[in-house]
């Protein structure tokens, strides 16, 4: 019985990796020209100048920072759900876990091209890392874009690790049931891992720790990435709440990318025995969490700015609310809170597609949030007569609509060739061996005893 | 038969249960823990046959990685800041509160790297060349086989395989 | 520098002086409008009141050379750096435009170059062969016409002698018409700046932002 669930499930997950229709075809080349679009417009911004983007005087910053913040704002979810999760032994995180951290990886890979993408000479990019040049000069590390570079680095690099880590036994799995030129590649993959239990425990002490350590560097992350606002003296930005503040939201879009995308991968890869609505369920709720977190957040920083009267802030905070980013700000209020709030709190609302729903509101708003706390406030700092205002420019928007494509089609590739689903971790929930009792296992020293 | 000369001589289980029978025969034909090697398709942590190997130096070696890590950015800034005293913003040449950040993520890259680097090397991946496995592991079966063992006791460990329960019994290398 | 904003007449003199002497391009009609012009001394222009008894005032703005900037601690380059004698130091070529500097500076005093900078003839054969041309994508900014400070430092220590107080006037303060801008060595009280920074009419722009800026505005109080 118990040998027929493995196989069972050891099929399912695998199928995707073996049957490829034409739709899958279709939507790799849809992307990819999409993709593609994306790179060459950046190629021609290299080549023409940045002035082709929207960017001037006072308003430096605005849909590539935007961008930026975002991706790796949503590369929280992986760490938070697979990691947290394993650390409290949460059971219903194992379908989950590796969906998470492809999130994560993705994210961050493309939030991190962000800010080479938006520099003035972005072929010097290198000059942030620390190497000994000629000229014996090093980055400043005073400079929160230098903090930006290390943060980001350890954090990929961890990720990048705690995903690939218990893909090991999976690519081993692959290897055992495929032939040919693939059994070659995912034996390769698999490092020879044959399973003995020391390997085992090698694994999971690894992961273990792995889980403890990615989590604070997660907090780091996205806390550094905020400092990159609250250090200059900018109104709005120079603000204490920041740090906290971004993390909640970073944590918060993160949640609503994993539920898209896990509903996503249940829905084209046939998964509906494994991705249950009450991973939904569960996740929703974390999610309407995290959303009553964010306006607590937001709420305590306007009351801030409103109470305490300085001009310029409550310049910035009036022209979000009342000005001309009000159509914005308000959308921002009811994508983030109004809809995920009705929609999740409702038991009878909160099937997997109002979870998605809930999801989709709140990537638009999270992005919202995320320009309107660039945008404005360097539209309006402290002299009047260097107001200004910004209009993206085709540049700038067909690279973002890229990015969303090129996470869409690295996520797509990687459920063709991984298992999207940890099968070993399945396993282990599916069938959980009985316990032995204390005196059982006092029979088995005896023998032990016998050299 | 006697005298037989073997490069692995294993069994397939389907139940844990019949595992830890096979363990214990094995032990009491004379065989030490570290001859016995137990394959699985998943982790099984519930049964004693699985507490050995568990034991294990990562958890230091994750603090020693860290603690690396923590030496190389203090290094790292503090000199570079040293090297060519540029002044910022009225700020100190060597600026203690954003090198502590630079401090503290490269301190836990340190970690995360030593976690790695050590748990590859303590479970022997990448691993080439003959190992003893049996594919049907993938599909849940449990092997119990002892590699190399000296022919005067392959009888016994097959008798001890054997016993177990419900089994399959291969021989690797097996020569008339 | 002191900037004494009841001689001030808004003639823009300054601007234009700056723009000749540091190879600034002019970014054209359509880039103007779009809010791309580098002025690295403007001329702001404040109205107060309502018409019939509308007054204006004239604030030239430029780099404050601030001795805590916040443009500084935040490129990730050192591009942007306080030299030892004060000034506020822009690094071209070390420059990689992450526009940082620009949005830290509450002054708004830092341009960036969107495009690669060109001047339509004739304005290429007035070029100063003395400041460098940038290229797309780095940032520029006042520097106190550095070029001219070197100058005077490298012709005063030539002449072994001590440099005199007006003897370094950057372009805009030799081209400001009624001697509103005066630039000097603030670590010699007996200079006309020092004097000047001293005078009770004497503000900083922004100054309780804690930049610690090197520019006093000098202005009569008027009553209302």
């Amino acid at each position: 019985m118990q040998e027929e669930i493995t196989r069972r499930i050891s099929d399912d997950l695998l199928r995707p990796l073996v049957e490829t229709s034409w739709r899958f075809w279709l939507l790799v080349a849809v992307l990819g020209s999409v993709v593609a679009t994306g790179l060459a417009t950046w190629f021609y911004q290299i080549y023409n100048g940045f002035g082709i983007t929207g960017i001037r005087n006072p308003i430096y910053w605005a849909f590539y920072i935007t961008n930026f913040v975002f991706w790796i704002g949503i590369s929280h979810a992986g760490t938070l759900i697979s990691a947290i999760l394993r650390l409290v032994n949460a059971g219903w995180r194992r379908p989950v876990t590796r969906c998470a951290e492809v999130i994560t990886v993705f994210a961050l890979m493309i939030g991190a091209l962000f800010p080479i993408i938006h520099l003035g000479r972005p072929w010097l990019f290198f000059w942030l890392m620390p190497y000994p040049s000629e000229r014996q000069i090093w980055p400043n590390f005073r400079s929160p874009l230098v903090w930006d570079f290390f943060a980001i680095t350890t954090y990929l690099t961890g990720s990048v690790l705690f995903l690939a880590l218990p893909m090991i036994p999976d690519f081993a799995l692959v290897r055992d049931k495929s032939t040919g030129w693939r059994r070659r590649v995912y034996a390769a993959l698999s490092l020879g891992w044959q399973g003995t239990t020391k390997q085992w425990h090698r694994l999971e002490s690894a992961m273990q720790i792995m889980a403890i350590a990615i989590i604070p560097v997660a907090v780091s992350v996205h806390t550094i990435v905020s400092f990159d606002f609250s250090m200059a003296p900018v109104p709005m930005w120079h603000s204490t709440i920041f740090g906290p503040y971004f993390v909640a939201g970073a944590i918060f879009s993160g949640i609503a990318a994993l539920i898209v995308a896990m509903a996503a991968v249940r829905r084209f890869l046939h998964l509906e025995a494994y991705l249950h609505p009450v991973h939904f369920e569960n996740l929703g709720k974390l999610l309407l969490m995290m959303s009553l977190l964010w306006a607590y957040f937001v709420f305590a920083e306007r009351l801030t700015v409103w109470y305490g009267n300085e001009s310029a802030e409550r310049e910035v905070l009036l022209v979000t609310q009342r000005g001309s980013f009000a159509p914005l700000y308000w959308t921002m209020i009811v994508c983030n809170l109004v809809i995920p709030f009705v929609v999740l709190s409702l038991r009878k609302l909160r099937t997997i597609a109002g979870c998605v729903t809930a999801s989709f509101t709140v990537l638009i708003g999270m992005w919202l949030e995320r320009f309107l706390i660039v945008v404005p406030s360097l539209g309006h700092k402290y002299l009047p007569y260097s107001w200004g205002t910004y209009r993206p420019r085709p540049v700038e928007i067909i690279i973002t609509i890229s990015t969303f494509a090129a996470m869409m089609l690295l996520y797509t590739l990687f459920s063709k060739l991984v298992p999207i689903i940890s099968i070993w971790e399945l396993k282990v929930g599916e069938h959980p061996f009985a316990q032995e009792t204390a005196a059982e296992a006092g029979n088995h020293r005896l023998w032990k005893a016998n050299p | 038969m006697e005298g037989e000369s073997v490069t692995a001589i294993y069994a397939l289980y389907s139940d844990p249960d019949h595992v830890q029978r096979a363990v214990d025969n094995l032990r009491a034909a004379g065989l030490h823990d570290r001859d016995i090697v137990v394959i699985s398709s998943e982790p099984i942590e519930e049964y004693e046959f699985s507490a050995r190997d568990k034991a294990t130096w990562l958890f230091y070696a994750a603090g020693f990685g860290g603690v690396v890590g923590l030496v190389f950015a203090t290094w790292l800034t503090t000199m570079t800041q040293k090297a060519w005293p540029i002044v910022t913003g009225n700020m100190a040449i060597v600026a203690w509160w954003p090198n502590m950040i630079i401090m503290f993520e490269l301190t836990m890259l340190g970690a995360i790297l030593a976690t790695v680097i050590t748990m590859l090397v303590a479970a022997n991946l990448p691993k080439r060349g003959p190992k003893l496995y049996d594919p049907e592991v993938a599909d849940g079966k449990i092997l119990v086989g002892i590699e190399n063992p000296p022919s005067t006791s392959v009888q016994s460990i097959e008798r001890a395989l054997l016993s177990g329960g419900v089994a399959r019994l291969k021989k690797i290398g097996a020569r008339p | 520098m002191a900037v004494d904003l009841d001689r001030c007449t808004g003639c823009g003199a300054c601007v234009t002086a700056c723009h000749a002497e540091n190879n600034i391009p002019t970014v054209g009609a359509d880039q103007a409008a779009r809010g791309r012009a580098m002025h690295w001394i403007r001329v702001e222009r404040y109205f107060e009141g309502e018409f019939p008894d509308v007054r204006v005032k004239f604030r030239p703005v430029m780099c404050q050379h601030c001795d805590a900037a916040p443009c500084e601690p935040v490129c990730p380059t050192y591009a942007s750096h306080h030299t030892s004698e004060g000034l506020n130091a822009q690094v071209y070529n070390r420059c990689i435009g992450t526009r940082y500097c620009a949005n830290a500076c509450p002054y708004n005093v830092r341009f960036f170059d969107f495009f690669h900078p060109q001047w339509p003839k004739p304005l290429h054969l007035q070029l100063n062969p003395d400041v460098s041309l940038r290229e797309v994508g780095v940032m520029e900014k006042c520097t106190f016409c550095v070029q001219r400070i070197s100058a005077a430092e490298i012709q005063a220590k030539a002449d072994n002698r001590e440099l005199q107080d007006g003897e370094i006037k950057p372009a805009c303060a030799q081209a400001c018409p009624s001697k509103a801008l005066v630039f000097g060595d603030l670590n010699d009280p007996d200079s006309d700046v020092s004097r000047l920074s001293r005078s009770g009419r004497g503000t900083k722009l922004l100054g309780d932002l804690g930049t610690l800026p090197k520019v006093t505005y000098l202005e009569r109080e008027t009553q209302g």
